[in-house]
């Protein structure tokens, strides 16, 4: 799936500026980026829903910008699912079977073994979706956006209504079935955590253009901007440069690659405690060091009370320099 | 429990009144049938009871007078049901002011009275049964209109393109989304329209021609016009039952 400089505006306001983006062929992407950035409206566009007021989607090299959503063999689920409430879950999922006249005996064996490939029981299948489950519900959204056989799955923002116990579930499931039909997919989400451990890329969105693309390592460890370090988790980012390069550029920490009172060698500075926060796996200490503000995270058997005086160091390797003219 | 108590408790008078208010009118209507002519004004004197108004109920008069109105229910029902559907699936995928804008033009014929209204209408339309049944529709239809575009809008917005996404045509998306999720609403406007179109009695009066008079026309030309107020009573009791039997049919469920 490719796109090209696509641009779109909303009234006056523009909503997307030009963006591109080239996915491989089987490849998980997410488009990634806060509320408002043009995320949804960017894959509105790809699924035929909306159209560019520039440029072009192009699926398996054809251009599909103007062909209509039914003619482009996409699959989407929507962020409320939009499940045809009177319909049962195998009438959900052969609808778009139906739709294209396929012979009921095809539709049937289709349903079921996609049915099945979610996951969802037999004797769930007849019900109506007012009588599942969240999580049944997303099983059924999925199989009946991928029982098509799409080129290209689309997934709005998926998770989002789900608790975090089947949030997790979900996304185990959503990954698994992607890899085994290998279908392209792109899903819209504005959760780092979910983007970084579902898709094979990401491309951050802000402000209606496409800042970084790249694998979640990469985005997380070594970003080129200050707001895509600070978008994909906590940072400390504070002036300075590394030896030898020019000066005038940030650094990246990121708090789970400095020590309190550790034996780390790159960064040492003796600072005070002004707040702890347990989160059960861990705990984050925000200490001063100087004119700085750091987040610590840290062992939660290690959880220094305001006041103290702790020692912070980084371990080897873990800074990064942000390029000077990335945002800071 | 207490919720409900004090729900019935705030109902109870409006339930009285409605319950007590119809009831008493069609026992008295009832009572009114049986009255004997020449027996005087009193409803209680000895003697007065007497079956003679509901002998000529049977008469081809009459039965031409109830085939009439349940065709004019029947026809007002479907047509204004059909003509509410298309107008609904126009204005409602419109929003702001445009959906104002149009909901104002289909809304226009309740804007001004029945009876101005009935006065345009009877320079414009033909005399007789089929300007009487388009007169019933056009004061119908705006009502229909409102019930139908209520439905098709509290449709979630997904449906449609979830369903186009899928490669469904619009003749399908009508078919399999639009159409069983406004049954309800249609299955409404329908009932609304067999009750109005069986006492349909402004349009048949001021366009209907004399052999296609309904039984709403006829209760008033026996009450009013000959005076005969037990033989429109019974008329009337006719067209009670007529409308609750409607009434019935259209609350009709089939078991889940």
């Amino acid at each position: 799936m490719r796109l090209e400089e696509i641009s779109f505006r909303f009234d006056t306001a523009p909503t997307l500026a030009g963006v591109s983006l080239k996915v491989p062929a089987g490849a998980f992407v997410s488009i990634l980026g806060p509320s408002g950035c043009g995320k949804t409206t960017l894959v509105k566009i790809v699924a035929g829903y909306l159209k560019p007021l520039a440029g072009c989607v192009f699926l398996h090299g054809t251009d599909i910008t103007n062909a209509p959503p039914g003619k482009r063999n996409t699959g989407m689920v929507f962020q409320n699912l939009a499940l045809f409430p009177h319909m049962s879950a195998r009438g959900n999922v052969a609808f778009g079977l139906e739709a294209r006249g396929l012979p009921s005996s095809e539709i049937h064996q289709r349903v079921e073994a996609m049915l099945d490939q979610v996951g969802l029981k037999p004797d769930e299948r007849n019900r109506q979706p007012g009588n599942l489950s969240g999580g049944q519900q997303q099983r059924v959204a999925l199989a009946r956006a991928l029982v098509i056989q799409p080129s290209l799955l689309m997934l709005d923002e998926p998770l989002s209504n789900l608790d975090s116990h089947l949030r997790d579930q979900m996304r185990g499931l959503i990954r698994q079935v992607q890899r085994d039909t290998g279908v392209t997919t792109m899903m819209v989400t504005h959760d780092p955590e979910e983007a970084m451990a579902m898709s094979d890329l990401i491309a951050v969105m802000n402000q209606g253009t496409i800042v970084e693309v790249g694998t979640g390592r990469d985005l997380y460890q070594s970003p080129r901007s200050a707001f895509v370090a600070r978008f994909l988790g906590l940072a400390n980012i504070v002036d300075g440069s590394v030896i030898g390069r020019r000066p005038g550029s940030s650094l990246l920490i990121r708090p789970e690659c400095l020590v309190i009172n550790g034996e780390g060698v790159s960064f040492a500075g003796i600072g005070k405690v002004i707040n702890s926060e347990f989160f059960g796996a861990d705990v984050l200490v925000t200490v001063v060091l100087g004119n700085t503000q750091v987040l610590v995270r840290g062992r939660p058997n290690i959880m220094p009370q305001p006041g103290t005086e702790v020692r912070v160091s980084a371990m080897p390797g873990t800074i990064h320099e942000l390029p000077a003219d990335g945002e800071s | 429990m207490t919720l409900l108590r004090a729900s019935i408790a705030i109902l109870l008078p409006a339930l009285l009144l409605v319950v007590g208010g119809t009831a008493a009118g069609a026992i008295l209507t009832v009572r009114m049938s049986l009255h004997a002519p020449g027996a005087g004004a009193g409803l209680f004197e000895p003697g007065s009871v007497s079956l003679s108004s509901w002998a000529s109920m049977g008469d081809a008069h009459h039965r031409g007078i109830v085939l009439t109105t349940i065709l004019t229910g029947l026809v007002v029902s479907l047509l204004s049901t059909a003509i509410g559907a298309l107008l609904a699936l126009l204005a409602a995928p419109f929003a702001g002011l445009r959906f104002m804008g149009i909901m104002v033009l289909i809304l226009a014929p309740r804007l001004s009275g029945v009876l101005a209204s009935l006065f345009g209408l009877q320079r414009l339309l033909p005399r007789g049964w089929i300007g009487s049944l388009i007169a019933e529709t056009w004061l119908l239809v705006p009502y229909s209109t409102l019930i139908l575009v209520i439905a098709l809008r509290s449709i979630d917005p997904h449906l449609v393109p979830a369903a186009r996404g899928l490669g469904a045509s619009r003749w399908q998306v009508l078919r399999w989304i639009i159409w069983p999720l406004s049954l309800p609403a249609v299955a409404l406007t329908l009932q609304l329209g067999w009750v109005w179109g069986l006492g349909a009695f402004l349009g048949p009066l001021f366009l209907g021609g004399p052999d296609q008079s309904t039984l709403a026309v006829e209760i008033h030309h026996e009450a009013f016009d000959l005076g005969r107020w037990p033989r429109a009573a019974a008329e009337g009791v006719v067209l009670m039952v007529l409308t609750a039997s409607a009434m019935a049919a259209g609350s009709w469920r089939p078991r889940p």
